[in-house]
């Protein structure tokens, strides 16, 4: 198993950069977190840290290192002490190892369209976490930081795999950012509507679709036995077109099918008008006119909105991936044990489940000094690939939070192919474990076993490529009488006429 | 004698550079504040239109580029027939609201402060917190207020923001509940300045509420009503966070305005701010033509009363 573990995260990181191409654009991207609330630094609550990280030794590493950093993705006000606690426990330990590094706790969550002028105003926090589609446009547009000198000091240049190098490097292999988590397209599964649908096996495990007709028919099934929603559908903005792709992979639209493929010539093609990508809307349009399985508010749904319509027992299924499964849990108040995550549907042509990430980058102003400060408090939040008393502190105590909070403990799906660092990760994840593995198993297998193909997103222009074919999905869930392939022609020739105008082709 | 004039000649433009000095230096504040916060970013912003950018920084100059670039794309287009129909339904819906409002207000002989602060408390609402609220109202789901309201009789739950015919429409009902309480104050200042002596010769001479509303109210406000019209145009021309909030300019893009579009271009993907710049430019200019139109109204209206 582990060799298996080892073998995915190795493969998992050449998939997880192709993800992002250095045409690759950016956006409110699906899969990052959605949270942004620009407030001024919070008050330090009055709350211990947790046991795990107070039994940390911590020596003085470096007394001479003298900076403020200002650190991204601090919880919420309203966030759980316990998970305030954990940062804040994170902040006193590098105190004590880096004793002239002042941190400043940031609310911000990176998303694009804040992060630019945040940016260039000067006012974006040292680090922060973009979703892999996002380094290779920063990067173009000298938004983010040059940190290789200090990844340097870190000795964590080598431990990079050569994909995550092109996409997080300029043009003369200089790095922007680090590698923090992959995650893998799946099922996330409401089970208080499978069990009033009677859709449960006698041993307590779901009878869950595993093929995209199959989700269709279970949808209808949940729809009529419990008046809710079978699957919430985002397809506002630019989610539409990010869950079309993947549809439409699995009905063929990879390989001389592709949605995108450069001709003999070079010259960049968009192909929509294939028969699978016909099938694949065909399909999306089923849902809603035939199936009626689909959420009332598909159009104007979110990425975020969509955890919520599960998490509260709104709709029963939501494709959805490994580093969401807190939100319909511990965000939208979904009990752990009627929460499960299962493989994505296969279709006709295959099984194929979209792979990306996350990133972590620095504001542009970020001098060395602070980033090496920064990529301190990364390592003792023991996401870094070491294992030393501190790391492994730091994971149980984000470990412990996370079950604390209600969310589900899993194995990780690691950016990094480090053997040590994995095992430990794992270790530690199957200590805290708050979880019947067997709603979790099939997913995971299916990623160790290869049952399921893992692909990058679509390499150019990939917010705007989404964002044109949500215009195609949002038409034929919205008008009965739209032909899909009327529909995808619109599409497709709109953004051919996009892309030869952007690349001068 | 020449010298004395001269010296008179000096004396009489030293006299008024004294006199402007003193003009200038009360503009002065001003004129750096406009030439800080509009002219200058006006400025860049043109500049800007024929250049690509790195972030927010020139790159290279393309011309017109940018220009035939939007002009060519579909869109545009589409963002532009949208917005004109948001600016007709805001006629058609947020134009006659509020003269209603005050007609009625303006007529109520009890509580007239009472509906009078009730119909201004919208404007009062922060206008995001406002969007927000009314997608819990347009929820097409059961948990949606209206849809909530039809279910007590016995109606079948509705779409309403995820329509392609209704969207619009919906956001303009949403917009002047937000704004007509504002305008109706206008019109109730308006108002209040016709002599009440009209509308007791009116009313000895048999006229009835319809006939002193046409005869005497309506021709009051004729000139006010013409120039609230026009700033209305160019108000709900620069639609923007409406449809960004409540439909993210869907669905199929029915709702995209302009103004969105333009914000599209600089945040939504590539980070284009000089496309984004190139459609600020021609929305300036589309609403340059309204402007001039609204000053046009005004001086007619100001001769009118001259």
């Amino acid at each position: 198993m582990k060799t298996r573990l080892l073998a995915l995260a190795a493969a998992l990181s050449i998939l997880l950069a192709a993800c992002a191409s250095p045409s690759a654009t950016t956006g409110n991207v699906p899969g990052s977190d959605p949270a942004n609330d620009p407030s001024p630094s919070p008050a330090t609550p009055p709350v211990e840290a947790p046991s795990e990280l107070l039994e940390v030794d911590s020596e003085v590493i470096d007394a001479d290192l003298t900076c403020t950093i200002t650190a991204g993705n601090y919880p919420a006000d309203t966030a759980p002490e316990a998970e305030i606690a954990v940062f804040d426990g994170y902040i006193d330990i590098l105190k004590k190892q880096y004793p002239n590094v002042t941190v400043i706790p940031d609310y911000y969550h990176y998303t694009l369209d804040t992060y630019i002028s945040r940016a260039v105003g000067g006012s974006a926090p040292t680090i922060f976490q973009p979703p892999f589609t996002d380094p290779p446009i920063l990067i173009d547009q000298g938004l983010v930081a040059d940190v290789h000198d200090a990844l340097e000091q870190f000795e964590l240049v080598d431990k990079f795999s050569e994909s995550f190098i092109d996409m997080l490097s300029d043009d003369n292999g200089r790095l922007y950012g680090l590698p923090r988590d992959g995650y893998v397209m799946g099922l996330h599964l409401n089970l208080n509507l499978f069990e009033e649908a009677g859709l449960m096996n006698e041993d307590g495990t779901p009878m869950y679709p595993k093929t995209l007709q199959e989700l269709a028919e279970t949808g209808k099934i949940i729809k009529e036995k419990t008046g809710k929603a079978g699957l919430v559908f985002p397809a506002s903005d630019s989610f539409g077109g990010w869950m079309f792709t993947c549809l439409a992979w699995n009905f063929g639209a990879v390989g001389e099918n592709a949605m995108q493929y450069q001709d003999e010539n070079g010259k960049w093609i968009i192909n929509l008008t294939s028969d699978a990508c016909v099938q694949a809307l065909a399909y999306v349009k089923s849902l809603k006119w035939e199936y009626d399985i689909l959420n009332a508010d598909t159009t104007t749904s979110t990425w975020a909105s969509c955890h919520t319509t599960l998490g509260t027992g709104e709709a029963a299924m939501n494709f959805a991936a490994n580093d969401a499964v807190s939100n319909p849990t511990a965000g939208a108040g979904l009990a752990v044990d009627k929460f499960a995550m299962v493989p994505y549907p296969a279709g006709p042509a295959g099984a194929y489940a979209l792979t990306g990430g996350t990133a972590y980058m620095f504001a542009p102003d970020t001098t060395t000094d602070q980033a090496v400060a920064a990529l301190a408090l990364l390592k003792i939040n023991g996401l870094l690939p070491f294992v030393t008393e501190s790391t492994e502190a730091g994971m149980r105590a984000a470990q412990a939070a996370l079950r604390d909070r209600g969310g589900p403990v899993l194995p990780p799906v690691p950016a990094w192919d480090d053997e040590e660092f994995v095992a430990k990760q794992r270790e530690i994840s199957e200590e805290y474990s708050n979880v019947d593995m067997r709603l979790y198993n099939d997913y995971f297998n299916s990623l160790a076993d290869g049952s399921i193909t893992l692909k990058g997103e679509e390499p150019m222009l990939t917010q705007d490529f989404y964002r044109e074919i949500t215009r195609a999905v949002q038409a034929v869930i919205v008008r009965e009488d739209r032909d899909p392939l009327a529909a995808l022609q619109s599409a497709q020739d709109n953004f051919q006429a996009y892309i030869d105008d952007q690349l001068g082709q | 004698m020449e010298r004395t004039v001269t010296y008179r000649q000096s004396r009489r433009g030293g006299g008024k550079l004294t006199q402007h000095l003193s003009s200038w230096l009360i503009m002065l504040p001003s004129i750096l504040l406009f030439a800080f916060f509009l002219w200058g970013p006006l400025a860049q912003g043109i500049v800007m239109s024929f250049f690509t950018t790195r972030n927010v920084s020139l790159d290279k100059f393309v011309g017109i580029g940018n220009y035939a670039s939007i002009f060519k794309s579909q869109e545009f287009w589409q963002a532009f027939g949208n917005t004109v129909m948001y600016t007709v339904w805001s006629l058609v819906i947020g134009f006659l609201v509020p003269i209603a409002m005050a007609l009625v207000i303006g007529e109520t002989t009890r509580g007239k402060g009472f509906f009078r602060t009730a119909s201004y408390v919208p404007n009062v609402l922060p206008g995001l917190a406002a969007i927000i609220l009314y997608t819990a109202f347009f929820s097409a789901e059961e948990t949606g207020v209206f849809n909530i309201i039809l279910k007590w009789f016995g109606v079948e739950r509705q779409s309403y923001l995820t329509e392609m015919g209704l969207v619009i429409p919906l956001i303009v009902i949403i917009s002047t509940w937000k704004g007509a309480g504002a305008t109706a104050l206008i019109y109730m200042a308006g108002l209040s300045g016709i002599n009440p002596e009209l509308y007791e010769a009116a009313t000895i001479d048999g006229a009835g509420i319809w006939k002193r509303v046409r005869h005497i109210t309506m021709p009051a406000i004729f000139n006010l009503g013409s120039t609230l019209m026009i700033l209305q145009i160019i108000t709900v021309f620069q639609i923007l966070y409406e449809p960004m909030v409540l439909t993210k300019g869907g669905p199929d893009n029915a709702s995209l305005s302009l103004m969105y579009l333009m914000w599209r271009y600089a945040f939504g993907g590539r980070i284009e701010f000089g496309k984004a710049a190139a459609a600020g430019v021609i929305i300036s200019l589309i609403l340059l033509l309204f402007t001039l139109l609204y000053t046009r109204v005004n001086r007619r209206k100001n001769d009118w009363e001259g």
